[in-house]
């Protein structure tokens, strides 16, 4: 079980320029049919009650000053779960003139400003099923284990 | 219907609809068919030709060249599971799963890395191009060893010069 994440997780919301499938998947997710408040989650209306940041789309630059206010607002210890292929990528906007391109240039931006976070979390897919959704916050209770390795394939 | 009893109407709902929650990690998964996850990179079939790379939109498949190796790249966390490359494959090493449980605590967790050797030229010692796809396109068309084992570079300054010495009748200047 993740050391930040032992009692429920309060989730804020935070779209950055998304498409919104990602979002309306965040929301099937707490429909009765998948149902993720059985493993405590619930979704707040403000950075400064949630324990998790969940980040979609791949930051533009107009949200980016934005999504570090509402990263800075979030008392520690903050976790920022990176969501669907242009949270964790930047996907096909990774090289875009408007965006930042995920989470790896919001990580560097926010050491420059001097914002800690206490753990990044990255959920790939596009959109992300809400299955997917549920195995993360199943990993983060420590009641799966993570499946991707990286690999180094030699061809012969 | 009064206000008192919406409860117990309610209630017959609930009881008629009976539990709808699906026991998600504890079962199997509701994927179908045709649902696109992860794709899976056979190391013994591909070539690096880099045809897919050329294909995939959001670039999550990348070519890195290197001095002794070419190395392909498959970044999971910007891939948008479209499914082109295992289309556009030649030699079918690309197949595509159902796997779509991704989550992790590392970024590292999501490359996949196929190393591929490069071939050396035989007059300039450059590098060009890999040691399987030569061997691909031998089989698929005979060439002459005194190309095969030259750099794109050395191959075409061979050809311009054996050209050139079919004009001028066999003699350089």
């Amino acid at each position: 079980m993740s050391r930040f994440l032992k009692k429920s997780l309060w989730v804020f919301h935070l779209n950055t320029g998304s498409c919104n499938a990602c979002d309306i998947e965040i929301l099937d997710v707490l429909t009765p049919f998948h149902d993720a408040e059985r493993f405590g989650v619930k979704l707040v209306t403000s950075p400064r009650h949630a324990d998790v940041i969940l980040l979609t789309g791949p930051i533009t630059l107009e949200a980016l000053p934005k999504v570090v206010n509402a990263i800075e607002a979030a008392p520690r210890p903050r976790v920022v779960i990176a969501l669907g292929s242009c949270g964790v990528g930047g996907g096909i906007w990774h090289d875009t003139y408007s965006t930042i391109g995920g989470i790896k240039g919001l990580q560097k931006i926010l050491e420059e400003k001097g914002v800690k976070v206490d753990a990044f979390y990255y959920v790939p897919g596009c959109p992300i099923r809400p299955e997917a959704i549920l195995y993360a916050v199943a990993m983060f209770k420590g009641l799966v284990s993570k499946k991707v390795k990286s690999e180094i394939k030699h061809a012969e | 219907m009064s206000e008192k009893l919406k409860p117990a109407k309610l209630l017959v709902i609930a009881t008629k609809s009976g539990r709808v929650t699906k026991k998600y990690p504890y079962e199997e998964p509701l994927v179908s068919p045709d649902f696109r996850g992860l794709i899976e990179i056979d190391e013994n079939k591909c070539i690096g030709c880099g045809a897919c790379v050329n294909a995939c939109p959001p670039n999550a498949l990348q070519m890195i060249s290197d001095k002794e190796t070419t190395v392909l790249r498959y970044f999971i966390g910007r891939c948008i599971f479209c499914w082109r490359c295992v289309d556009v494959c030649p030699v079918g090493a690309i197949t595509g799963t159902r796997k779509f449980e991704l989550a992790t605590d590392d970024a590292s967790d999501l490359y996949v890395h196929v190393v591929h050797k490069k071939p050396k030229c035989e007059t300039c010692e450059g590098q060009g191009g890999t040691q399987k796809m030569l061997y691909y396109v031998v089989e698929k068309s005979p060439v002459t060893e005194e190309y095969l084992n030259e750099c794109p570079d050395c191959r075409k300054k061979s050809f311009i010069e054996s050209v050139a010495k079919r004009r001028t009748g066999g003699v350089s200047e």
